[in-house]
């Protein structure tokens, strides 16, 4: 039944006359997406399970060395100590988001959809890479201003004290960064090599927990040189030299290696970001 | 115990690149203790702790029997072919049993044979034999219990990864308690025992240790053909 | 002989309903089951295949529950949605697999018979992972079928494949049905089940919404009144205009707004917005009675209406 008389609407293709935002918009856009993907936020309550586990536990630390500061009002946990101290939830954070950030990317064969925008594939590794150092230094920055509120309510010292106190916070503050900054580049680079979750998180943990035992050994077998360049093999290690050099703390005897200790850092951050990016230049998606 | 469904078990978890990730530690394991004994043959205690209790029952023997151990089962249900595999009249012992036993022989194979060597560079062959013993008990364990956690869980892998950093590395460390509920400390028992060496620091007796393995030896199995009958697909697509 | 039987079966998940009462029995020949997306029909077919048990009411195949009972598997057999299969075997291993493990006596010959049935015989040695999707499909089905079952589940079958491939696969399903078997198909594709000379069961929104013969539930829609809710500017007037209308069977005015009753949806549909311009009454809100269904009956009188 045909009508007889007819008018063609034309609602059809509608061109987009807004503003288009470019690189800039798209690269903090995905920055903070991976953000709130890494804690879990914006999804279901079973992809909070484990981050926030993890945060606990970050707390509860802090938690203990504020009580241990109040009742024996000496700092028994510096704010450099409480970042070594939770070194293995760190761990699990790390093998738990990266893969999230990176491998489900991978998997789910998306990347077309990101590399047909105005974002470039190196902005894409770079930004989640800084996605996850972010996480992984909010993870520590928390309790430490725990810890800082605490300290500034149980010294005696006044203003001064107070001033320390945040001293302290700032070098406790900077070391974490440091944490997040050599923990992630590793993290996410091994993460992009795997393209299952699973694998991607045994992968991580595997490579941080291999390295102890190694330099373990080569610290038994060595003279002194030997074992002061073995430790720069684990990172843990490494930062925790870098630490004694740069803070001036005294818990390693590092010998005037400190120097290297740095050199060493910045090469693997640096060989760390750039394989990343080059895996992704070299993806075929 | 099925045959065919205990190769095709093997052919997928061996036939894929996920097998290359089992290669490195192994070497590695037996590089450092070859380099360790050609360095310091005769201080063996100073580098036989970390290396083979440190690397080998720590890290080497959990993430292997993690990967394999998951792997057998959880990668079919991840993605779906595990229906395959459910819709033929096999009794559903007989499909846990046949892929508990290859992830076993895996598990075992590519832990026991380095520690063995590893130990035998350290001490003695019966240290290695020791080693490789609490291998194969340390594989059955680990591979029995990583195979149930496939079945209750959606992210095995990560929750196994809890046990190993949380349960048995962190708290394992700081609380005696917690180490009569440890995988890593029966293997270090049984290997102290079976070697006959002092190299290594056992905190749980050998009865506790047995017993145990054995425990989570059934009752892994017991529970997963209960939740493997049960199994269930829901509605949606994918 | 009816082997499947469904008796006021219901699922749901928390507050959700998948399924809600549906009683059906499947006899032999091809049945198909079709319904909108997420009108329950996976689930439906995964608790007859034993992978999903029913909250209330028993599904029954050749007389035993279907959940936790392997051995139905004897007769029946499943081809799931999802594309899963072992990538690493070929064709002919993988099917030699399934043979094998539902305890064949002679392995290799069912095999051989599933895999010429689905016309895989040239392929048979390349691995599946290097196949097609429609080549998938059919490698999956000599499995289902390898071991000769009475009760054939397949969850659309049809999806993603071309014509050809589909004609071939619906003549196998018929074939099938010929014999005896019961073979059960869901699809939310009308053009597919138009083609099936068999029964229909129409799911929609976990309800069974008509069953029989598809033909003459497609006659059957035509005759079924379907009741509007209308608001307007002015209703009475708008009231009194409709009643002039053929499509129209019954008016009733509300305080609320209209009920209108119509007999051909089609037409009516196309009247109304001509009445109302012609009338200058503004219609604020017309609502369908009754839309799951309406939705689904849309798709079945597509073919009758104009």
């Amino acid at each position: 039944m045909a009508l007889a008389d007819g008018v063609i609407h034309d609602i059809g293709y509608q061109r987009y006359t807004g503003p288009r935002l470019g690189r800039r918009y798209a690269a903090v856009s995905l920055y903070l997406h991976s953000l709130r993907t890494a804690f879990g936020l914006g999804r279901t309550a079973k992809a909070k399970i484990f981050p926030f586990i993890v945060v606990g536990l970050a707390f509860t630390v802090a938690a203990i060395a504020v009580a241990l500061r109040t009742q024996s009002g000496n700092v028994i946990i510096s704010y450099l100590q409480y970042c070594d101290a939770v070194g293995i939830p760190l761990l699990l954070f790390l093998a738990v988001v990266a893969p999230e950030l990176v491998s489900r990317d991978l998997r789910a064969h998306i990347l077309p959809l990101y590399f047909s925008r105005p974002l470039r594939r190196a902005d894409y590794a770079l930004v989640k890479l800084g996605a996850m150092i972010s996480a992984m230094w909010l993870v520590l920055a928390g309790p430490l201003l725990l810890m800082f509120l605490g300290g500034v309510f149980a010294q005696k010292r006044g203003a001064s004290g107070a001033w320390h106190e945040f001293t302290d916070l700032l070098g406790g503050l900077s070391y974490a960064g440091i944490y997040a900054l050599i923990f992630s580049s590793i993290a996410v680079l091994v993460a992009s090599l795997a393209s299952r979750r699973a694998v991607a998180a045994a992968s991580i943990v595997g490579v941080f927990l291999v390295t102890t035992p190694v330099v373990g050994v080569l610290q038994v077998l060595g003279g002194d040189m030997l074992r002061q360049l073995s430790r720069m093999i684990d990172p843990v290690l490494l930062i925790q030299g870098l630490s004694n050099w740069i803070y001036r703390t005294h818990t390693m005897d590092i010998a005037g290696y400190g120097p290297v200790y740095l050199a060493a850092a910045v090469l693997l951050v640096t060989g760390c970001v750039s394989l990343l990016v080059l895996r992704y230049r070299r993806l075929t998606v | 115990m099925n045959l065919t469904i205990a190769r095709i078990t093997a052919r997928g978890l061996l036939g894929r690149r996920r097998f290359l990730l089992l290669v490195p530690m192994p070497i590695l394991l037996v590089g450092l203790t070859a380099l360790a004994h050609g360095l310091q043959p005769d201080e063996a205690r100073q580098w036989a702790g970390p290396i083979l209790h440190g690397f080998g029952f720590a890290v080497l023997l959990p993430l292997i029997a993690l990967i394999v151990g998951t792997g057998v089962l959880g990668a079919e249900i991840d993605d779906g072919t595990i229906v395959h595999i459910l819709t033929k009249p096999l009794p559903r012992r007989q499909i846990v049993l046949a892929k508990l036993a290859v992830a076993v022989a895996v598990t075992a194979v590519v832990s026991a044979v380095p520690m063995f060597v590893a130990g035998v560079i350290a001490d003695s062959v019966r240290f290695g034999l020791g080693l490789a013993l609490a291998c194969v008990v340390g594989s059955i364990a680990y591979c029995a219990f990583f195979l149930l956690l496939s079945l209750v869980t959606r992210r095995p892998v990560l929750l196994g990864l809890l046990y190993v950093l949380l349960w048995e590395g962190l708290l394992g460390n700081l609380l005696a308690g917690t180490r009569a509920l440890s995988i890593e400390q029966y293997v270090l028992t049984i290997a102290a025992k079976a070697g006959d060496t002092t190299l290594l620091e056992s905190h749980v007796s050998i009865q506790v240790s047995i017993a145990m393995s054995v425990v989570f030896l059934l009752a892994g199995t017991l529970l997963a053909i209960d939740r493997l009958r049960s199994f269930t697909l829901t509605g949606e697509t994918s | 002989m009816n082997l499947v039987e469904l008796r006021g079966v219901s699922r749901w998940y928390g507050n959700v309903v998948a399924v809600n009462d549906v009683t059906m029995t499947l006899g032999s020949g091809v049945t198909g089951l079709l319904g909108p997306n997420g009108a329950g029909k996976t689930t439906l077919l995964h608790m007859m295949a034993g992978f999903l048990a029913p909250s209330q009411g028993t599904v029954t195949v050749a007389g035993q529950p279907s959940w936790r009972n392997p051995e139905v598997y004897r007769i029946l057999g499943l081809v799931s949605e999802r594309e899963a299969v072992h990538g690493f075997l070929t064709a002919w291993e993988f099917v030699l697999a399934s043979a094998k493990l539902h305890r064949l006596r002679n392995p290799q010959d069912a095999a051989r018979r599933a895999i010429s049935l689905v016309e895989m015989q040239e392929a048979k040695d390349r691995r599946i992972s290097t196949f097609s999707k429609g080549m998938r499909q059919r490698t999956r089905v000599a499995a289902a079928l390898v071991h000769e079952p009475d009760v054939l589940l397949l969850d659309e079958p049809f999806n993603g494949m071309d014509p050809r491939q589909r004609m071939h696969m619906m003549d196998l399903l018929h074939h099938m049905g010929d014999t005896g078997r019961t073979v059960l198909f869901s699809s939310h594709i009308l053009e597919e089940v138009e083609q099936i000379s068999g029964t229909v069961q129409v799911i929609v929104a976990g309800r069974l919404a008509a069953s029989g013969d598809f033909r003459t539930i497609r006659r059957l829609m035509t005759h079924r009144p379907h009741v509007f809710a209308i608001r307007s500017t002015d209703d009475r007037r708008l009231a009194v205009a409709l009643v002039g209308e053929a499509s129209v069977t019954g008016v009733d005015v509300a305080t609320g707004g209209l009920a209108v009753r119509a007999g051909d949806y089609g037409s009516f549909t196309r009247a109304l917005p001509k009445i109302a311009l012609r009338e200058g009454i503004r219609v604020r809100q017309l609502v369908p009675s009754d839309e799951s269904l309406e939705s689904v009956f849309s798709y079945l009188v597509q073919g009758t209406a104009s």
